[in-house]
C-alpha cells in the first residue's frame, strides 16, 4: 500500500558489473521470496483449486466437480444467513471503529492534559490476543458475568440474560467486542498521523473562528484522507476475515445461526460436523472475492484529493 | 468538554472489564457475581494455583516462548538478507519483487487456513510446533522485508562503495556495515513480530492442536470456558491474567518503543 519508495539514484555502473551485482543480490533475496511464496501464495492457489472439488474429509479422494460447490452456495440458506450477518457486523463495527478512532485520534494529537495516560489506556486492547479477548468477554457477557452482576447491583434484574446464548443479543455482543478492541488502536494510529500537522494551521483556523468540529473535519480530515482509507481497509479486512477466531471462542456461530458469518462458515464446514473441505474452500473463495472488491472500492473512494 | 467526557467514558469501558478480570482472579467463585467491583483477596492465590496445574501453564508458556523465539530468529535470518538485496538492487526486477511482497499484505492470513493445514499433513508435520514456526516466519516476510528494506535504504551507498574498494565481499558488507546500522529496524520488526507470534491463535489451534504437551498458552486459555455452562469465572479470570502478563510486562519495559513498532507495522500492512 505505501511502498512506492524509489530506489536511490546512484551513478550507473558499467552494464556488465550491474548484471553481475544484481545476480549476487538475488542470492540474498531468493530464500525469503521462495519461503513466502511456498507458505502463503501456494495455499492461496490451493484454496481456489480445492473449491472445485467435492473433497469431504482429509482421508477421502477429491474429485473435480466444476462449479457445483458455487451453485450449491447460492441455494444454501446457511450461506444467505451468513452473508446477512457479515453485512450487519461490517456496517455496525467498521464505521464506528474508523470514524470514532479518527475523532479520538484528533483529540489525542492535540496533546491535551493527561493525553499520555489516555494513550496508554487506548493502546491496551492492541496487546490482547483474540483468544484472550474471546475468553474475557465470554465471562463478561456470561450468565453470572460482569454485565449481569452490574445490572443486578443497580436493581435492573429483569434485564439480565445469558447475552451470548440469546439469539437477539449474541451478534450485538460480537459487534461490541469488535468496537472495544479496534477503536483504541485506531485512535493511536490516527494520532500518530495527525500529530504531523503543524499547530499553526489549527491556530490560523481558530483565528478565523473555526471550532473543534470544523477543524477536525475541514482540516485534519482532508489532510489525512489517504490514511483514513488505509485504516478503513485494515478494519474491513480484520472484521471480514478475522471474526472467525473470535466467534469460535465466544459463540461457535450460535445460538442457532445468530453469529454465523462467512468466515465462520469457512471454519465450520472444514472442521466441524460432517466436514466438506471443498465446500468450505468455495466459501473461502467467495470471501476472498468480496474482500478484494471491498478493498478496491475503499481505495477508489479515499484517494488523496489535493 | 464533550470530547473529554467521550474519551473518559471510552477509557472507563476499556478499563472496566480488565479491572473486573484482575480483581475476580483473587476471589471465591460466588463472590465474583455478588460484589463485582469490590476488590477482595478471599481466594488468595488459590485460583492461580488451580489454573496453573489445570492448564499445564508451565508447558504452555514454554511452548509459546519456543514457537515465538524460533519463529522470530528465523524471520530475521531470512528477511534481513532479502531486505539488503532489495535495497541495493537496481533495475526492474528489484521493483517487481517488491511489488510481489506488497501484494502479500492484501492476502488475509485466514484465507489459507485449510490449505496450510493440508500442507502440514503433506509434509508430515501435522501436530508439530516446528511447522507453525515455519509458517509464521513465512507469513511475516512481506512486512519484515519491506520495513527492513526502508531502513536499509537509509544507509548511504558511499559507505558500501568505500568498503568495496577495500576489497570487502557483499556478504561482509552486509554483515559488518548494514546489520549494525539497521539495529533500530531489527528492533521494530522484532517487537512487532514478537507480539503477533505470541498472540497467534487460530493457526496454532488447528495445526499444532489442543494436546497439553504441544499447545501454546493462547490455545490453552479458552479451554477454561466450559461448554456446559459450568464455567468457574474466578478461574477464567486467573487464567486470563496469567496469559496476559508476559506481553504487559514487555509493554511496561518498552512502552513508547512498542507503541511505535505496532503503529509502523499496522500502517505498512
Amino acid at each position: 500500500m505505501s511502498t512506492e519508495t524509489k530506489a536511490p539514484k546512484t551513478a550507473p555502473p558499467r552494464a556488465g558489473s550491474l548484471r553481475r551485482s544484481n545476480r549476487v543480490l538475488a542470492f540474498f533475496t531468493i530464500p525469503s521470496l521462495l519461503w513466502y511464496l511456498i507458505f502463503t501464495i501456494g495455499p492461496l492457489i490451493a484454496m481456489f483449486l480445492i473449491s472445485f472439488t467435492d473433497w469431504t474429509s482429509i482421508i477421502a479422494t477429491p474429485e473435480f466437480i466444476g462449479f457445483e460447490n458455487f451453485a450449491e452456495m447460492f441455494n444454501d440458506p446457511r450461506v444467505g444467513t451468513a452473508i446477512v450477518n457479515t453485512a450487519i457486523q461490517l456496517v455496525a463495527t467498521v464505521p464506528i471503529q474508523v470514524v470514532g478512532g479518527f475523532m479520538l485520534g484528533y483529540f489525542l494529537s492535540l496533546k491535551f492534559r493527561g493525553h499520555r495516560f489516555f494513550r496508554v489506556v487506548l493502546f491496551i486492547p492492541a496487546l490482547i490476543s483474540v483468544a484472550q479477548l474471546g475468553t474475557i468477554f465470554t465471562v463478561v457477557f456470561g450468565p453470572a458475568g460482569l454485565i449481569n452482576s452490574l445490572l443486578t447491583a443497580v436493581g435492573l434484574e429483569e434485564w439480565t440474560r445469558a447475552w451470548l446464548a440469546n439469539e437477539s443479543t449474541a451478534m450485538l455482543c460480537i459487534i461490541l467486542v469488535g468496537i472495544w478492541s479496534g477503536l483504541g488502536f485506531n485512535s493511536i494510529l490516527f494520532a500518530a498521523r495527525l500529530s504531523a500537522i503543524d499547530g499553526d494551521v489549527y491556530a490560523a483556523a481558530e483565528l478565523d473562528g473555526a471550532n473543534h468540529w470544523q477543524r477536525m473535519w475541514r482540516i485534519a480530515f482532508p489532510i489525512s484522507i489517504d490514511f483514513f482509507g488505509v485504516v478503513l481497509m485494515l478494519q474491513f479486512l480484520w472484521t471480514l476475515f478475522g471474526s472467525a477466531a473470535l466467534i469460535l471462542v465466544m459463540t461457535a456461530g450460535g445460538p442457532g445461526q445468530a453469529t454465523s458469518t462467512l468466515s465462520w462458515l469457512v471454519y465450520r464446514f472444514a472442521f466441524t460436523g460432517a466436514p466438506s473441505i471443498g465446500y468450505s474452500q468455495a466459501i473461502g473463495v467467495l470471501l476472498f472475492i468480496l474482500g478484494s472488491i471491498g478493498l478496491l472500492i475503499i481505495r477508489r473512494a479515499f484517494r488523496q484529493r489535493y | 468538554m464533550v470530547a473529554y467526557i467521550a474519551i473518559g467514558l471510552y477509557a472507563v469501558t476499556l478499563l472496566l472489564p480488565l479491572y473486573w478480570i484482575v480483581i475476580s482472579a483473587f476471589k471465591e467463585r460466588f463472590e465474583v457475581f455478588r460484589t463485582p467491583l469490590t476488590p477482595s483477596f478471599s481466594a488468595g492465590w488459590e485460583n492461580f494455583a488451580f489454573v496453573w496445574t489445570y492448564l499445564e501453564a508451565g508447558t504452555a508458556l514454554w511452548n509459546s516462548l519456543y514457537i515465538t523465539a524460533s519463529a522470530l530468529i528465523l524471520t530475521l535470518a531470512v528477511a534481513l538478507p532479502a531486505a539488503y538485496g532489495l535495497a541495493r538492487a537496481r533495475g526492474r526486477i528489484g521493483s517487481i519483487v517488491e511489488r510481489v511482497y506488497a501484494f502479500g499484505f492484501l492476502i488475509p492470513g485466514f484465507a489459507a487456513l485449510v490449505p496450510t493445514l493440508l500442507l502440514a499433513i503433506g509434509l508430515g508435520m501435522y501436530r508439530t510446533r516446528e511447522f507453525i514456526i515455519l509458517y509464521l516466519s513465512a507469513s511475516a516476510q512481506p512486512l519484515a522485508v519491506i520495513l527492513l528494506t526502508q531502513f536499509m535504504r537509509t544507509v548511504p551507498s558511499e559507505l558500501e562503495e568505500s568498503a568495496t574498494i577495500d576489497g570487502a565481499s557483499r556478504f561482509r558488507i552486509f554483515r559488518s556495515v548494514y546489520i549494525p546500522l539497521v539495529v533500530p529496524g531489527i528492533a521494530t520488526v522484532g517487537i512487532l513480530q514478537f507480539i503477533s507470534y505470541w498472540n497467534e491463535y487460530l493457526y496454532t489451534l488447528v495445526i499444532v492442536g489442543p494436546q497439553p504437551i504441544n499447545r501454546t498458552i493462547q490455545v490453552a486459555l479458552p479451554t477454561l470456558v466450559s461448554a456446559t455452562g459450568n464455567t468457574n469465572y474466578a478461574q477464567v479470570a486467573a487464567g486470563a491474567v496469567i496469559s496476559i502478563i508476559p506481553v504487559f510486562v514487555m509493554y511496561l519495559i518498552l512502552n513508547r518503543r512498542l507503541e511505535d513498532a505496532l503503529v509502523q507495522g499496522a500502517v505498512k500492512g
